[in-house]
């Protein structure tokens, strides 16, 4: 198993903000909402990389290109 | 544990699935599934009983090994490979109305080694080797879901075949046939029920 190593996160207010508001929403400590983020960032990058692309879709079906920087 | 005597026997379950193991998986698992998928449709009404799993290939998940997003676990046995499963961490959340948006840890595939599946054996005429290979690796999950703190929150799209265990051994509920998954159905683990399963309840 993967040894953890710790580091300091420094957050706006309006960032801390929204972290303690998902955390709640989500039933994660923070710690586990950033390493989702994380996992998420790396694998939606992987993907675009490849050349895929990534689309929000509304309730119309209308589609909407994500850019990811 | 050995599945003619009944007795317990040393395995180890471990997350640094590489390459090699999806080659071991094709090499030496696919012939002898290929082999009981012939065996069994040849007999009356055992096409059926066909795994739906025959034409899987991990090696095709090689670019998967280096994301974070996703997890493989294999059981090993006396030197074989006698199990594997991937599991997503993120891009899936919980669909029962108690615990609906809240994250968990998928299960995408599971699979046992051909050898320890009765009915394949039985086809071919051989015996089964080991028992309870899925059910160390549906535990390895939930301890995972429970160290991304999920809380021990799973899914999965059951295989028609597997239905049963997931539902009446593992005690997962199941929530509904998911039209975008071809119909297969949708089963999840509360905090509850995933300790509960643990505690061996």
């Amino acid at each position: 198993m993967n040894q953890k190593r710790t580091m300091t996160l420094n957050l706006t207010d309006q960032e801390m903000s929204v972290l303690d508001q998902l955390s709640v929403q989500k039933d994660l400590s923070k710690t586990a909402l950033i390493r989702q983020a994380l996992r998420l960032y790396q694998l939606v990058d992987a993907r675009i990389t490849r050349g895929e692309k990534l689309f929000f879709e509304d309730q119309d079906k209308q589609k909407a290109e994500l850019m990811v920087l | 544990m050995d599945a003619q005597t009944g007795a317990p026997v040393d395995a180890e379950i471990f997350d640094e699935v590489a390459l090699a193991h999806f080659i071991e998986t094709q090499a030496e698992w696919r012939p002898v599934i290929l082999a009981a998928a012939r065996a069994l449709s040849q007999q009356p009404n055992q096409g059926l009983l066909i795994p739906r799993h025959f034409h899987w290939d991990w090696t095709r998940k090689e670019a998967e090994l280096k994301l974070l997003a996703v997890k493989f676990y294999g059981l090993g046995c006396e030197g074989k490979l006698q199990g594997i499963m991937k599991v997503e961490t993120v891009a899936h959340s919980c669909r029962l109305p108690e615990q609906q948006g809240k994250p968990l840890v998928y299960i995408d595939y599971v699979e046992s080694a051909p050898w320890n599946i009765k009915k394949l054996m039985g086809a071919l005429g051989q015996p089964q080797r080991y028992r309870a290979v899925g059910t160390r690796l549906f535990e390895a999950a939930v301890l995972q879901s429970q160290e991304e703190g999920f809380r021990g929150r799973l899914g999965l799209h059951s295989l028609p075949g597997s239905e049963g265990f997931y539902i009446n051994e593992c005690g997962m509920t199941p929530v509904g046939r998911d039209p975008h998954k071809e119909n297969l159905l949708w089963c999840e683990f509360t905090p509850e029920q995933a300790e509960r399963y643990l505690a061996g309840e």
